[in-house]
């Protein structure tokens, strides 16, 4: 089976603060892998990392189907295979999707015709016709921004997905429906990276394999009973199990997004 | 025209010093320009027009002198045949500035276009202004009367001849109706040797609306000065523009919307970009009069900066002297937005293509709005040009 990510000895800071230390992963293509940890436990900063945003301060490697990754810009990165699907993905009024698709499949040295063509067929299948012609990302709920993120992976065919909290900020039918259109891509050139906080997901899209950060580290990782220990104990059960240290208060940094987990709200 | 004539000497020349010039540099000075008794030979029409499928009526001004002047929808007479032309009540004070006391003083000719009531114009009027005589001072003067109820479409597309410097002064005087509407668009295509100040006034009848575009292409230096003054109960005004600066030019907007009438509304949208040594200004004023309750009334203006020598100022301003209105502003000035970058690079888009992608999409928002139509595709491919070209001479990223 091969290898579509590979991640070795990651560490990573920022302004000082060190956020992973000494993260190791493998993600075989055909394959979900859910990464799931509280917040602060570094999730975000992992897929941020692998994409290539800068003011990170990176030691370790990553490999994307061989290829080292943190010797390549952004845009090569993706062109590689690489795909992100945003936490908060940025409005840019005025691009609109359709035409912003056609420039990165054209970039992706796709044939304009076989482009069009792609893009219809999925916009039909993820009911998206509508938002071909609107602006990037704008005037988008916060479930039609995942959505939307979700259908740009469908048209660009990466090799390796990094979902980050697709689920956050949706209500629990579009949660559904962003889970069930990730499990259609389930494909044997395909490996997926699904961060999310909450278990909740995973009820509609079975990973092969889940991990738990904590800390900047996998302090485990394993099968669907990691994430029905979570379910019931949350992350302390996993602690307790494992021996570490219980977080504490001052440590866990809250996002606007957890406290309006039920409401589309961007920050 | 002997009182405008002292006005004009007595004033001096802009310098920058005074608050309705600061930031531009006048350097086009009166005592090397002469002016133009007999036409120079036209140019040809450009490219922006050559889009535009069919008109109803064509005029060309040619150093401030009519050439051409015909319509199947209105009703158009050269002022210089005219015993009495309106320019009497003309609503651009003569003393605002040199510049306008130099047109009052030695304008000579120009077109008075009265468009019928309750008539409705099928195609626009087109407008060719041109300033073609070296060292020539220019100044063109357009009146346009739209009768009550009708609807009026006018293009003005203003050039001047290669490399030749030269000074234009148009005059432009609009004035809408009760219950009419006017869209006007400008293209402002001038020779980058050439200087063109463009005092522009809208005049809103009860319930009337005008629509007016610009895109600023041209000129050393390019400046309108618009004042739209929403007169009558119920008006409302649209001014919508674009500009792109390049080498070292300067592109100058002196916006002022005057809301008088009761529940009238307005709205200014205005994006532009400067590279290499070029800068724009734009002043805005929503000024809402004592009696204009239920106003509504908001200006944008957003400006990228793309090289680092380029220069954007933007100053909006509000002087509300009522207290049942609705108003606002918002400004930026800043280059291509990193995160808007970093978004379309990861989705595999060089940055390049990337920065391409969002000059596209700047400009589109104003695009999609300009008055007339038409001329979208020409307008969006000089401005992509414009890019491209910096892009691959290495004044932008």
């Amino acid at each position: 089976m091969s290898i579509a990510l590979k991640v070795q000895g990651l560490s990573v800071s920022v302004v000082g603060k060190q956020i992973l230390k000494g993260l190791d992963l493998e993600v075989p293509y055909g394959e979900i892998h859910a990464m799931m940890g509280p917040n602060g436990s570094g999730k975000s900063t992992l897929c941020h990392v692998l994409t290539g945003k800068s003011g990170y301060e990176v030691s370790g490697q990553a490999f994307l189907n061989g290829t080292d990754l943190f010797s390549l810009d952004v845009d090569e990165r993706a062109r590689l295979g690489l795909l992100q699907s945003f936490q908060y993905p940025t409005q840019v009024p005025g691009v609109r999707l359709e035409e912003f698709l056609m420039e990165a499949t054209d970039e992706a040295g796709v044939d304009p015709d076989e482009a069009t063509a792609r893009i219809e067929a999925v916009a039909e299948r993820f009911n998206m016709v509508d938002f071909l012609k609107r602006s990037l990302n704008t005037d988008l709920s916060g479930g039609e921004k995942k959505r939307s993120e979700i259908f740009q992976m469908a048209v660009l065919r990466p090799r390796m997905a990094l979902l980050d909290e697709i689920d956050s900020g949706l209500d629990i039918d579009a949660v559904r429906q962003v889970a069930e259109e990730v499990d259609e891509m389930r494909s044997p050139d395909l490996g997926v990276l699904m961060i999310t906080h909450y278990s909740r997901i995973l009820r509609y899209v079975t990973p092969d394999r889940i991990h738990i950060m904590i800390d900047g580290k996998i302090v485990d990782s394993g099968g669907a009973e990691l994430a029905d220990e979570l379910e019931s104990g949350g992350y302390d059960a996993v602690r307790d199990r494992l021996g570490l240290p219980k977080a504490m208060a001052a440590e866990k940094t809250l996002k606007p997004a957890d406290f309006f987990t039920e409401t589309p709200f961007d920050v | 025209m002997k009182a405008a004539y002292e006005v004009f000497e007595a004033l001096s020349e802009p310098t920058g010093v005074e608050e309705d010039w600061r930031y531009v540099e006048f350097s086009t000075p009166f005592s090397g320009l002469k002016p133009v008794s007999t036409p120079g030979n036209p140019l040809d029409s450009g490219p922006f027009l050559a889009a535009l499928g069919t008109n109803s009526g064509h005029v060309r001004i040619i150093d401030g002198l009519v050439i051409e002047a015909e319509s199947s929808e209105a009703s158009v007479s050269r002022l210089s045949s005219l015993p009495d032309p309106p320019t009497s009540d003309r609503p651009i004070p003569v003393d605002h500035n040199k510049l306008t006391a130099a047109h009052a003083a030695f304008s000579n000719d120009g077109v008075l276009i009265d468009v019928p009531p309750n008539s409705v114009m099928s195609s626009p009027l087109v407008i060719e202004v041109q300033g073609v005589t070296p060292d020539s001072a220019t100044f063109p003067h357009v009146i346009v009367r739209v009768g009550e109820n009708a609807e009026a479409l006018v293009l003005v597309v203003y050039r001047s001849a290669e490399g030749e410097r030269l000074l234009m002064v148009p005059e432009i005087d609009l004035r809408v109706g009760d219950g009419a509407r006017l869209r006007y668009l400008t293209v402002q295509g001038v020779d980058h040797a050439a200087t063109l100040v463009v005092h522009q006034r809208v005049t809103l009848g009860r319930d009337a609306t005008s629509r007016v575009g610009e895109v600023g292409l041209g000129a050393k230096l390019g400046r309108l000065d618009l004042r739209v003054d929403l007169v009558g109960d119920g008006s409302s005004s649209e001014v919508v523009g674009l500009y792109f600066g390049e080498g070292d030019q300067t592109l100058d907007y002196r916006i002022v919307i005057d809301h008088h009438g009761k529940s009238t509304s307005s709205d200014v949208f205005l994006k532009g970009a400067v590279e290499d040594d070029a800068q724009s200004v734009f002043t805005g004023l929503l000024r809402i009069e004592r009696d204009a309750q239920k106003t509504s009334t908001f200006e944008t203006n957003r400006n990228l900066v793309l090289s680092e020598n380029a220069k954007a100022h933007s100053v909006p301003n509000l002087e509300i002297l009522c207290d049942d209105v609705v108003c606002g502003h918002a400004s930026s000035v800043g280059p291509l937005e990193e995160d808007h970058l970093y978004y379309l690079q990861s989705r595999g888009l060089n940055k390049s293509r990337a920065g391409r992608l969002l000059i596209r999409g700047f400009f589109q928002e104003v695009i999609d709005r300009l008055p007339i139509e038409g001329l979208e595709g020409p307008v969006s491919e000089e401005i992509f040009s414009r890019f491209v070209s910096a892009q691959e001479e290495g004044r932008v990223a």
